[in-house]
């Protein structure tokens, strides 16, 4: 047979679009087609090394890796029955924190005693993640609701007192959901080993500690975003120095996404973010293939649109991919890799509260998105997502059985990147890039992200573009099925068992505020107030001198048991608070 | 109301919780639909929202809550406005409310709760119903 020329497909093209297409669109009297095909016309394979590459190589659109750990023991967890929560074989426990420190530990007892070994996986309550103590009248309220409250060293100790032994801090590893005051929890965890004799270096995890999202999403901001920023680069150069086996941060743009950006915004927010941080710990005086390799990302915001979300993720490795080579020139090919838990998936606010078990089905989508595009088949969130805080354990088991299904009955992960070379998928993954890079461009322009947070130029457009979506699914241009569309008297609601017993225990709940209200007055009465005003007053000095890293000061702090709400009070005082935007 | 009838709303974020998605998007979504929308930002005390309320002379106060503190705020607010004799301003609740709270919060005097999935052009209905005004 004889190679296709270009100019024979193009006119095979034009031919197939007179005699077949348009007259179809003609004969059912629409616009246009209502489906799109895809030519050799619309990618041109000539630069697949340069555009796609293979898997684990630069510039990583079809992968970071040809398999990645879970993956290369899948079958061996499946026969050995064992159980994480993304269905894969992570150390990492799944993400939870309620009431006090010690409602949590023995939570956790409970969950180890049903088998569920994971690393703790800390949400921490409000009044933590702005920085105020259980007993601050902001905090009223709020204390142990959407996670534990940890006020002290204290607190932070007996929450691990459920890790020791087989699951000893040198054994598991820990992440923190947590921002503003990263830092003090950064400490505590140092405080913690220290205390136990186990060396930093020992100790694995991951802070969440991306704050310059918080003001573009989330909003549990406290200082103005270039102190905070410092306060990054301080965490940065410390973990980087000390603790070389604790990820740095957990760079977000699911939270952007989840805000209302588009994909597009996800993307060049998260970057624009992703080059601050890496401007900073240079400023730090690290090199960057020094601190970058540590760096995480929380994954990106996802959607229901499968392809696209499959797109994105491929454009998302390969514009990291060249920043890091062509901006910042790290030779380490762990820099220039996206390091994510998941990869694709549908985004929470895709779940919907009509019809809560069709959720399920979205999470699956969700799932396959991810098999494809590098990441373990999560299928998430569990179906009562938005039914209120906490998933049941029925829902959290369903949740797993999708991804397991995925894995090893449809196979989806068996193949690396299968869209690689796809026109359609290639020149979808090109568009998302070309576009995302124009909107970076437009950050850089203001002066990267912080400008772009202080102009409210990035929190702005994301509620910009929320109300754009909300005004769409109102005059159905989306339809979402359940909420605006297929909602007629003859449409099932099937009736749900979440007859587990509550994940958190609701009358501890209740009462876990005066209960930590009474474990923080006894703090205060019995800690050595000398010891505590001297590390705050010398954490203050530091803190006017920019050029100064403050984690050993807060460490000091933290040792000498100052509650959270004090370290960051004296950080206010200096830093100054961020206001809120309005619109 | 004097020349100025259009209806004047205050989309409010009580508490720490840091999701402002709805409380922007039904800020917009108001506005467009004619209403005068105040957004007072993020983290305000339940103090500094009747105050605002008051002081603003709003007719409406629209609470955005997704932290699960929504029944303890928002009796503060209705207290709150209570005391400053101002119990005629419409309150409404968005936000992730489970079901059996729904009925609480209408016994303390919440005019309507809405969650995921409203409609902005709902909620104005609702707004007008219940002041009985059309701007």
């Amino acid at each position: 047979m004889k190679k296709n020329s270009k100019e024979e497909i193009k006119e095979a093209l034009k031919k197939w679009e007179d005699e077949i297409l348009n007259p179809r669109v003609k004969k059912f009297n629409l616009d246009k087609s209502p489906t799109s095909f895809y030519t050799p016309l619309s990618w041109d394979n000539s630069h697949f090394l340069e555009k796609v590459g293979f898997p684990g190589q630069f510039p990583f659109t079809a992968g970071n890796n040809p398999f990645d750990f879970w993956r290369a023991y899948a079958n061996f967890a499946a026969k050995a029955g064992f159980r994480s929560d993304w269905g894969g074989s992570g150390k990492s426990g799944k993400y939870g924190g309620f009431g006090t420190p010690a409602d949590y530990r023995d939570y956790l007892f409970k969950m180890q005693s049903m088998g569920r070994y994971g690393g703790p996986n800390i949400a921490f309550d409000l009044a933590t993640q702005c920085g105020y103590d259980s007993d601050s009248s902001f905090a009223e309220g709020e204390v142990g609701r959407v996670g534990v409250a940890v006020d002290s060293m204290q607190d932070f100790a007996v929450i691990y007192e459920a890790y020791t032994g087989n699951l000893e801090i040198d054994k598991v590893p820990s992440n923190f959901t947590i921002n503003a005051p990263a830092a003090v929890i950064i400490a505590m965890y140092a405080c913690l080993a220290k205390k136990r004799g186990i060396p930093l270096n020992k100790l694995e995890g991951t802070p969440q500690n991306d704050i310059l999202k918080e003001f573009i999403a989330r909003g549990t901001y406290i200082y103005p975003p270039a102190p905070s920023l410092r306060l990054f680069r301080d965490t940065c150069v410390f973990c980087c120095k000390n603790m070389p086996a604790l990820n740095i941060n957990s760079i977000g743009g699911y939270h952007i996404r989840e805000a209302g950006a588009t994909r597009v915004q996800d993307l060049a927010f998260s970057m624009a973010n992703g080059i601050a941080y890496i401007e900073a710990g240079l400023e730090g005086g690290l090199e960057v293939d020094e601190f970058v390799p540590a760096f995480t990302f929380n994954a990106f915001g996802g959607s229901m649109e499968i392809y696209q979300e499959i797109a994105f993720q491929r454009a998302a490795r390969r514009v990291w991919a060249h920043i890091l080579r062509d901006r910042f020139h790290a030779k380490n090919p762990k820099s220039m890799q996206i390091r994510q838990p998941i990869t694709a998936h549908i985004g929470c606010s895709s779940a919907t509260l009509q019809r809560p078990l069709n959720n399920l089905a979205r999470a699956v989508v969700g799932g396959i998105a991810a098999g494809m595009s590098g990441g373990i088949a999560g299928a998430f969130p569990p179906f009562d997502e938005p039914l209120g805080l906490g998933h049941s354990q029925e829902a959290t088991q369903l949740q797993q059985d999708a991804s397991r299904i995925l894995i090893y009955e449809a196979k989806v992960t068996d193949i690396c990147d299968p869209w690689a070379g796809s026109y359609f998928m290639e020149s979808l993954t090109d568009e998302i890039e070309k576009d995302a890079l124009a909107e970076l461009e437009k950050i850089e322009k203001m002066g990267g992200a912080v400008a772009a947070i202080e102009n409210g130029y990035m929190p702005r457009a994301v509620a910009k573009s929320a109300y754009d979506r909300q005004k769409k699914i109102e005059n159905q241009e989306e339809l979402v099925v359940g909420v605006n569309c297929f909602t007629g008297e003859h449409e099932i609601d099937v009736s749900i068992n979440r007859v587990v017993e509550a994940t958190y225990d609701p009358e501890l709940m209740k009462t876990a505020e005066e209960r930590q209200k009474a474990n923080l007055a006894r703090l205060k009465r019995e800690r050595n107030g000398t010891a505590v005003v001297s590390s705050l007053r010398s954490l203050k000095v530091q803190a006017e001198d920019k050029d100064k890293n403050l984690m050993p000061a807060i460490c000091e702090c933290v040792e000498n048991d100052a509650t959270l709400q004090e370290i960051c009070d004296v950080l206010r005082e200096v830093f100054g608070e961020a206001q809120p935007m309005k619109l | 109301m004097g020349q100025d009838s259009k209806i004047r709303v205050l989309v409010a974020k009580p508490g720490l919780d840091g999701h402002e998605r709805g409380a922007h998007v039904v800020a917009y979504g108001l506005r467009d639909e004619g209403f005068e929308v105040i957004y007072t930002g993020l983290r305000q005390t339940p103090e500094q929202i009747v105050s605002a309320a008051v002081q603003e002379d709003v007719d409406v106060i629209g609470l955005s809550i997704l932290s699960g503190a929504h029944l303890s705020l928002t009796k503060k607010i209705m207290e709150g406005l209570k005391a400053k004799g101002a119990n005629d301003v419409l309150v409404t609740v968005g936000g992730v409310i489970p079901e059996e709270d729904k009925k609480t919060l209408e016994e303390m005097g919440v005019a309507g709760v809405f969650t995921s999935g409203s409609k902005i052009k709902d909620i104005a209905a609702l707004i007008r119903t219940k002041l009985g005004k059309n701007a």
